[in-house]
């Protein structure tokens, strides 16, 4: 057959190649700082200040050997796992309570169901900080700090209130047929939850696990806050420490450790590319 | 035993609209029976009602002899066919057939033979290991009559379910349907079928009996043949039959042997066997003629209506003829041999059309109701 | 089963329990708190107005902070959002490699507000960085970027907006949304894609510009790590944003009447820019298609 048909419209016409230079441009600006900073981590000190190209003249994994081992009496290994120990569990109530109230929301008919629903659209926009300090005092009243309990908690009340709305917005997108289907088949309210709705919702449960995956990871002023014991530090406290108070900082060693601090981000949003960012369109994200 | 009765049921929404005003309606064990209206006559909602998906307001509803108002679906003995077939995407066509047996804790052999049995029957065995998405639209939905099938209901309930299907499916379908209820009777396992569509020609090659519905209220429940020849109403004598039957607007008068009708500038005697129920009733009435008892030629029973030819469409075996009665509109349909005439004639000509007086229907000018 | 009111209710518990335990309660005790002077080791002491006065008449470093916050918010918000739009608009094309540019630019604004990366940006922007080094061929002489107060508050609006990814992949969304035969009969009215772009396109996105740049102000007001991490609030409180402040005096120096006034400060600003973005909607966000009012 013929090429693709020519373009119907100006803005289609006028050369792509324009638009792929300026795109080009753009995401060279954007990435090679990243880029350059994964290169730096195999370089020597010396020629980390003062080259600007990314390839290193010899490869050094000795930053990678001394940032993992930090200067404090734990490796990196501690404080990936304590991150771990944060986020999986934090995951886990995270979709169990989302998806229950997400549900009652989107099907169920209940006293002051449209209130509480403004009430949950509101409290989305409210700036976070005007709680840090109430909530701190209150975990600290029932003996609840230097623990991960403040960090995985709140979570387990579906307070994550973004991720309750991405649910509802899907759910009310999928007709009810498929329920009613399994009413006359005899389903429960849990039956129901279990082997219809969950299934369903399956594209949107992986957004709201990738997405609670990365910001646990990345929370920053939540352990800041509530963790006293540095061998419960995750491990974007044990970044700041490794700035510390100090003049002089083996920039190296930081920035190799800083680097495999994003690695199972970055692992995670390509992984789960195509779902990301279906769930940030359909509702709307926060940056 | 699997009869289920209506009595003066009734739905009013949260809204206040009243949907459905009191319904009384029986229908007999392994009956076929067809709700056919048109589109919000509450059809589907009383389906729905019967079924459980929706709440009963009022009035009661019961199905083998028990009062189910306030049953579950799952405990009414009723299984249903949905418009979208409403599968479970993600199980294949066994488990979404197994499902409900599955919840009711069937034994697994039971379960497997009823499976494979149901799949017999519609000719979906090949089927069974796929997933919805890779079916095409009649295979989907067999399989959605499949797991109605499995529960062994007592009623099945079916909405609209072939209307989503294009048309030469679903005369397929509907021969399927129809052979699927007679097998189940010769098994000795007889079906009770509500089945609610908008297409009368589903409802008339398909019931037993047809309920026509209308704005919630039933206007007559009756064969397709007794609704084709005696309808109740003029609704029901408009909505059945196709093309629609002429119904025009008359004026019932005195002739020397018997009452008459005038029509525009002309006036048809009545036959005495349908001037017998009129008494003495003069005054406005509707006047009901099939197109199909309009001819082009002339019979003994016919009388002759002086019209002008509007225009005339071509069908093959048929003409259908429009043509103008003193103001009043009327159609015909007259086999192609007899319409040769008709069928070259210019636009405004006259034109003689022979109205088969037996096969006349007179209303109710006000009510609509039928009269005689 | 979905009209069984007391089912609904009891999935949705959790919510409330939350809502009241977490967002509520904390909400009421900040503003009662805001009324006191509480170091945590003694009660609460009432002193009514006190701590809003002596914010607002007695603190220049408060007026300092609110000054540093709301240029930020100036420079950061729009430079984040017009950023967003106008690569969703490059990128709205039936270009080949639409999703590998989609996900290189979405890529920071993940990562972006990590500590990870707040660290790799001060080290980006040291005196002997990346960025000066780069600066260093075109002959341009580095700057101190963190050092000095006229430059700082440019890293962290750098970085803000280098995560525009998240609001340009809404806009991407809204953009295809617009359907092509509104261009084509634009174009047969003789219009150039300027005058598309500028007539037809923002007209229709109006309400997703209206999101973002709400959505982006909360965030922008809110910014915690990147000042803290990069530049520490400094030099001389030149980013010393109202987070850092509000931080500072709950967790550092224990004054938390006084962090809670500054707090609830933060919040009817945010509040009160929110309210007034809303009611300025009718003059410029169109909806199309919308009816009024939900059933």
């Amino acid at each position: 057959m013929s090429a693709a048909p020519a373009p119907t419209t100006a803005s289609q016409r006028g050369s792509p190649w324009l638009r792929y230079l300026a795109l080009a441009l753009v995401s060279v600006l954007m990435l090679y700082p990243l880029v350059w900073l994964v290169g730096a981590t195999f370089k020597s000190n010396a020629e980390i200040f003062t080259e600007i190209g990314f390839i290193p003249s010899r490869l050094s994994f000795e930053a990678y050997v001394k940032g993992w081992k930090t200067s404090t009496e734990y490796t990196f290994a501690t404080y990936f796992l304590n991150s771990f120990l944060i986020t999986v569990p934090r995951i886990v109530v995270t979709v169990i309570s989302c998806v229950l109230v997400a549900y009652a929301f989107a099907r169920f008919e209940f006293f002051a169901r449209r209130t509480l629903f403004a009430v949950m659209v509101g409290t989305m926009m409210l700036p976070l900080i005007v709680l840090r300090l109430p909530q701190y005092l209150m975990f600290r009243e029932v003996g609840l700090l230097d623990s991960y309990w403040p960090l995985i908690l709140p979570s387990a009340f579906a307070t994550d209130t973004f991720f309750v709305f991405l649910l509802v917005q899907f759910l009310r997108g999928i007709p009810r047929d498929m329920e009613e289907a399994a009413m006359i088949d005899g389903c429960n309210a849990l039956q129901m939850l279990w082997h219809i709705i969950v299934p369903l919702l399956k594209p949107a449960i992986i957004s709201v696990i990738v997405f609670q995956f990365i910001w646990t990871m990345n929370d920053f002023m939540g352990p800041l806050i509530y963790l006293a014991s540095v061998e419960k530090y995750p491990v974007s406290l044990a970044l700041k420490m490794s700035i510390g108070a100090t003049e002089e900082v083996e920039w190296a060693n930081v920035i190799a450790i800083s680097v495999v601090a994003l690695i199972p981000s970055v692992v995670v949003f390509f992984a789960a590319q195509k779902h990301f960012i279906e769930g940030a369109t359909s509702s709307g994200i926060k940056g | 035993m699997a009869e289920l009765s209506l009595r003066k049921v009734e739905k009013t929404y949260p809204n206040g609209f009243k949907a459905v005003h009191g319904v009384d309606l029986e229908v007999r064990d392994g009956e076929f029976m067809v709700f056919v209206g048109p589109s919000g006559c509450a059809k589907s909602t009383l389906l729905r009602m019967i079924a459980g998906l929706e709440s009963i307001t009022a009035g009661e509803l019961a199905i083998g002899g028990r009062r189910v108002n306030d049953l579950p679906p799952k405990a009414r003995g009723i299984a249903m066919v949905f418009q979208n077939y409403a599968l479970y995407p993600h199980m294949k066509v066994y488990d979404n057939l197994a499902f409900g047996l599955r919840l009711a804790g069937t034994p697994k052999a039971q379960l497997d033979q009823r499976v494979r049995h149901a799949a017999r029957l519609l000719e979906m065995e090949h089927l069974l290991d796929r997933y919805p998405k890779q079916l095409s639209g009649g295979q989907a939905q067999r399989v959605a009559v499949g797991r109605a099938i499995v529960k062994q209901p007592e009623v099945f309930l079916f909405d609209e379910p072939l209307s989503n299907l294009d048309a030469k499916l679903r005369a397929a379908m509907r021969v399927r349907l129809t052979e699927l209820h007679r097998t189940l009777r010769a098994e000795g396992r007889p079906a009770t079928v509500i089945y609610v569509t908008h297409d009368q020609t589903e409802a008339m090659t398909m019931g037993e009996r047809i309920c026509v519905l209308k704005d919630g209220v039933i206007q007559q429940v009756d064969t397709p043949v007794a609704l084709y020849q005696r309808p109740a109403n003029a609704f029901v004598a408009g909505f059945i039959g196709s093309p629609e039957m002429n119904l025009l607007a008359g004026e019932l008068v005195a002739l020397d042997d018997g009452p008459g009708v005038r029509l525009g500038q002309q006036v048809l005697a009545l036959p005495a066997a349908r001037a017998g129920g009129l008494g003495g009733r003069r005054g406005p009435v509707t006047f009901g003629l099939r197109p199909e008892h309009l001819g082009a030629v002339g019979r003994p029973d016919a009388l002759p209506l002086q019209c002008t030819l509007k225009f005339v469409e071509h069908m093959g075996s048929e003409v259908y003829v429009n043509a103008d009665l003193d103001g009043l509109a009327v159609s015909a349909r007259v086999p192609a041999e007899q319409a040769q005439a008709l069928a070259e004639a210019p636009r405004g000509a006259p034109c003689t059309l022979h109205a088969w007086m037996s096969h006349a229907h007179l209303f109710d000018a006000q009510t609509g109701a039928a009269l005689a | 089963m979905y009209e069984n009111r007391r089912l609904g209710f009891l999935f949705v518990l959790p919510f409330v329990l939350g809502v009241v335990l977490f967002k509520l309660f904390p909400f009421a005790m900040s503003f009662a708190l805001s009324f006191t002077e509480y170091d945590v080791m003694d009660p609460p002491r009432f002193v009514g107005l006190q701590n809003y006065r002596e914010l607002a008449l007695e603190d220049p470093l408060f007026r300092q902070s609110l000054g540093v916050t709301l240029w930020f918010a100036v420079l950061a918000v729009p430079l984040r959002v017009g950023f967003a739009l106008f690569i969703a608009h490059v990128l709205n094309f039936r270009l080949r490699g639409i999703n590998f540019f989609r996900s290189a630019f979405y890529l920071p604004s993940i990562l972006g507000g990590s500590i990870a990366v707040a660290v790799l940006w001060r080290f980006l922007f040291a005196r002997n960085g990346l960025v000066n080094g780069v600066l260093g061929h075109f002959g341009v002489e580095p700057i101190a970027w963190l050092a000095d107060e006229h430059y700082s508050m440019w890293t962290i609006v750098l970085l803000f907006t280098w995560q525009f990814g998240s609001a340009m992949v809404i806009f991407l969304a809204a953009l295809q949304n617009v359907p092509q035969s509104l261009y084509e009969a634009a174009e047969i009215d003789g219009a150039s894609r300027n005058q598309q772009f500028w007539r037809i396109t923002v007209p229709l996105i109006t309400p997703v510009i209206f999101f973002n740049l709400i959505m982006q102000m909360v965030n922008a007001f809110q910014e915690f790590n990147a000042p803290y991490m990069v530049t520490e609030g400094g030099p001389l409180s030149s980013t010393y944003v109202l987070a850092l402040y509000i931080y500072d005096q709950s967790f550092r120096y224990f004054n938390l009447g006084y962090g809670s006034a500054l707090s609830w400060v933060l919040f009817a600003l945010v509040a009160g820019l929110a309210g007034l973005s809303f009611w300025s909607q009718r003059y410029w966000v169109f909806y199309a298609g919308e009816k009024e009012g939900r059933k």
